[in-house]
């Protein structure tokens, strides 16, 4: 063997719909293969053409018959690097601090309406809970309160944010506040409060009036209108990068996909995020009327991103969150930290919620299951130490049904650097962690999803390149 | 460096000295330093003669048209001439270490010597005694200025404790910062303001190992680039654009953007026509304008990468206009001419120009002189 003989290091691959074999290697790498190539690879690199050999090397496809510390320890950076946030402790906080909310969705995982009791954090839970977030190590510290409609108890929302920035005079974290809200409550006064404390304002918004109007509805049918006019407040005061917008894809939304992302050219946002919608909490009771299958879902979503694309290429900046984090898990060496696909799982490692109940959850999903009675995902009590409760047993269930390589189905799926089982998905989805992973819609989803866009790139041209770089770039708003 | 005529007596022996005149020679006088005081008439001379009798033994007197205060001199191998080894005006300054190396570039403008070489440390460290202001910038080079191992870190640190506000580019082919020995005699507990320029040819070991003409020299370069990341050290990737590494460039600053994105920036040089690159002028001299496409494209997928670059010693008319931001005026000033051609030029004022020895060498492609600036 000469010095610079190729050898195959180990890789996955998969069979993509337009007949090429995509490998993904163990620095997250990719290439594409012909059933021949491939077998050179695999059995006689040597006969590769030199460029190739060279390409399929920086790629960590081919290595060396020799030891190569240098090689080796680039790998293992590059692989710590895909999995770097986990490590850092949770950094996404969630406070709900009330369930009470003035809308009635159909789709709403938990909501209650205004004026029923026992749905509110008691103040004590509160503070404690603002307290618990600096057991956290991370430096940067996102606080999110969720709820319900967190803005009809702004007094609680105001003693959070004021109690966490006193703390954090001492503390100095890089602290970023997020209310997630209808925006039908909000006022001058809570602005201000929100400027002066430099709080981001997150908001729903289905689509045009008539769709978002009947997927939320309340009693003056004009659920629409007050929230475009809170988004407007907010913007007036906060300035307009303090304000997004989610969207819920309802039944209703799949015949409008276009119309969907005009709407958010219209109002001047720069991110979409087109999420499937989560059959959760009380949204499973109506889940007959609600679901849709994940082939409808990804007509619409094929559908809307090409209007995202077009109005791109119009020069109007426009995102969509979804092909941001698959692209960034595809294209960048660092990755955004989207929680729903670490491995270990985000939930309860990169993120906690703080629920009105007393309660602290891994994730949004599971304090949702418990509002139908699942109170199984439990972590233990606001209060706790962050020690207790990683190692709790309930931590270390969603911890070893999420690592990949222990994962039948994950270990051989070339996706399994970007990607990890999503266990609270599937507890929802089956009542138990213990399902295969292919018969989980998470699964399937994101396969397509990664397999889709694999294609895409394959496909494409220096600009579409470029735009694909460029919503790789870590997204921020993702998390 | 330069090499100036000037006329100095018999007393003026090798060692290093401060150019300066009668006028700022009693603030500047130190015991520890060297004098080479600029005369022009008889009556000067005879009045630097009386200093050196009145116990003044380290200063000498020196003629000459062209050096200025400042400048730090010795004699060169003849009684006629001296080498400027700095000049505080110049806009580079660089301290050669060594002319040793443990690689051997097909382009190396510099060929390396195996003879034991220690006196150019002792030199360089007498050169930043003498320097008269703190300069800006300073580039350490070599040779492999890494062969010093430990003194190389006391030169550093020697030029950091007299000189705070100077900050130090040291180029380094980074294979002896994959020893941890190593990196710990250099770069444990390191306060000085240093970044690190280090030369990457290829994506793949034979590439680049072809490119330096040795075995293992990627990877061992490979590890002194994470080595230098794990002590936050700043790096500058150095590219210089010769035949083999031009046909796989776009490749090579994908794998840069992929794998090393945390560099401060990468810098495309063209190859600088002297030394080895000479002897190896096949593979060495390019017409750049040919691969000006190729060129664009791998600052297009750096900048896909959000890693920063910049263009070297490439005169402006070469390069597509796109590129122009990134070119910079990087030829060392003494080294550094234009053409005939470019005194009609309209950007002559921020081109990088040429190497002087392009006559002797190549051009990096046909000069075509920009007549007016379009808007």
């Amino acid at each position: 063997m000469s010095y610079y003989t190729p050898v195959a290091l180990p890789f996955n691959t998969r069979r993509l719909s337009d007949g090429s074999i995509l490998g993904v290697s163990k620095s997250g790498d990719h290439a594409f293969f012909s059933d021949e190539e491939l077998a050179w690879v695999h059995c006689s690199p040597t006969r590769l053409p030199l460029e190739r050999q060279a390409e399929l090397s920086s790629r960590f496809f081919l290595g060396r018959d020799r030891q190569a510390p240098g090689s080796q320890r680039l790998l293992l950076s590059r692989r710590a690097a895909k999995r770097q946030t986990i490590e850092d402790g949770p950094s996404l906080h969630a406070i709900v601090p009330t369930l009470q909310c003035a809308h009635s969705c159909r789709y709403c995982q938990v909501s209650r309406t205004l004026g029923g009791h026992g749905h509110t954090m008691s103040i004590r839970n509160l503070d404690m809970a603002c307290d618990a977030i600096f057991q956290s190590p991370s430096r940067a510290l996102t606080v999110e309160f969720q709820g319900g409609d967190p803005l009809i108890r702004f007094d609680l929302v105001q003693r959070a944010i004021e109690r966490i920035s006193a703390r954090n005079a001492s503390e100095n974290r890089h602290i970023r506040f997020v209310v997630a809200s209808t925006l039908h409550q909000l006022d001058d006064e809570m602005c201000r409060f929100f400027k002066e404390h430099t709080v981001f304002l997150s908001t729903s918004i289905d689509g045009p009036a008539v769709l978002h109007n009947k997927n939320r509805p309340i009693p003056t049918r004009d659920a629409y209108e007050r929230t475009v006019e809170g988004i407007a407040l907010a913007r007036k005061i906060l300035g307009h990068e303090a304000v997004s917008a989610l969207m819920t894809t309802t039944r209703e939304s799949l015949n409008h996909p276009e119309e969907i992302v005009d709407e958010y050219v219209r109002l001047g946002f720069r991110d979409i995020f087109l999420r499937p919608l989560s059959i959760y909490g009380f949204a499973k009771r109506n889940e007959r009327h609600l679901r849709y299958t994940l082939e409808q879902f990804q007509e619409f979503y094929l559908r809307a991103l090409s209007r995202v694309m077009y109005w791109s290429q119009q020069g109007v900046e426009l995102r969509e969150i979804y092909a941001c984090i698959i692209l960034n898990k595809i294209m960048s060496s660092f990755d955004g930290g989207y929680v729903d696909l670490q491995s270990p799982t985000g939930a309860g490692l990169s993120a906690l919620v703080y629920n009105y109940d007393g309660y602290v959850y891994p994730s949004d999903e599971a304090r949702m299951l418990a509002e139908v009675g699942d109170t199984s995902l439990r972590l233990g009590c606001i209060g706790e130490q962050l020690v207790t409760l990683t190692n709790s047993q309930v931590q270390q269930d969603l911890i070893r049904a999420s690592l990949v390589d222990h994962t039948p189905g994950c270990d051989k799926c070339p996706y399994n650097l970007f990607c990890a089982p999503n266990p609270i998905d599937t507890q929802a989805q089956f009542g138990t962690f213990s399902v295969p992973v292919d018969k989980t819609e998470h699964c399937r989803r994101h396969l397509w999803l990664f397999d889709h866009f694999f294609s895409w790139i394959r496909a494409a041209d220096d600009d579409l390149l470029d735009l694909f770089h460029g919503w790789a770039s870590i997204p921020e708003s993702a998390k | 460096m330069r090499r100036v005529r000037a006329r100095f007596g018999h007393g003026f022996d090798r060692r290093v000295r401060r150019v300066t005149n009668l006028t700022t020679l009693a603030s500047e006088w130190a015991p520890d330093l060297n004098f080479a005081v600029l005369v022009k008439l008889e009556r000067e001379r005879t009045e630097v003669s009386h200093l050196q009798t009145s116990r003044l033994e380290n200063v000498q007197w020196i003629e000459s048209d062209v050096l200025q205060v400042g400048d730090i001199v010795v004699p060169a191998n003849n009684s006629s001439e001296v080498l400027v080894l700095h000049r505080d005006s110049d806009r580079h300054h660089a301290l050669q270490l060594t002319n040793r190396c443990n690689s051997l570039c097909l382009m190396c403008s510099q060929p390396p010597t195996r003879q034991n070489d220690s006196w150019m440390v002792d030199e360089a460290l007498d050169i930043v005694r003498h320097f008269r202001t703190s300069p800006r910038c300073i580039g350490l080079t070599g040779g492999e200025p890494f062969l010093l191992r430990k003194t190389l870190r006391s030169v550093i640190d020697f030029i950091a404790t007299r000189h705070p506000d100077t900050h130090i580019e040291v180029l380094t082919n980074g294979r002896l910062l994959a020893d941890t020995h190593v990196v710990q005699q250099v770069l444990q507990g390191l306060q000085a303001n240093v970044s690190w320029l280090v030369p990457l040819y290829g994506h793949a070991d034979f590439l680049h190992d072809y490119v330096v003409q040795t075995h293992g020299a990627f990877d061992e370069t490979i590890a002194g680039l994470l080595n230098l990341q794990l002590h936050c050290q700043p790096i500058q990737l150095r590219i210089v654009l010769i035949e083999p590494v031009l046909r796989s460039l776009p490749d090579l600053c994908a794998f840069i953007g992929r794998n090393l994105p945390f560099v401060r920036e990468v810098a495309l040089m063209a190859c600088e026509p002297t030394g080895f690159a000479i002897a190896n002028r096949e593979t060495c001299q390019v017409d750049l304008r040919q691969y000006a496409k190729i060129i664009a494209q791998s600052a297009r997928i750096l900048n896909r990468y959000a890693v920063p670059y910049v263009l070297m010693n490439t005169p402006l008319c070469v390069l597509p206009r796109s590129l122009w931001p990134a070119a910079s005026q990087s030829i060392s000033d003494w080294k550094n001419v234009y053409s005939d051609a470019c005194t009609q030029c309209t950007v002559k004022a921020r081109c990088s120009g040429l190497f002087a020895w392009h006559e002797a060498g190549w051009v990096p492609a046909e000069l075509r002189p920009v007549l007016e600036i379009e808007t």
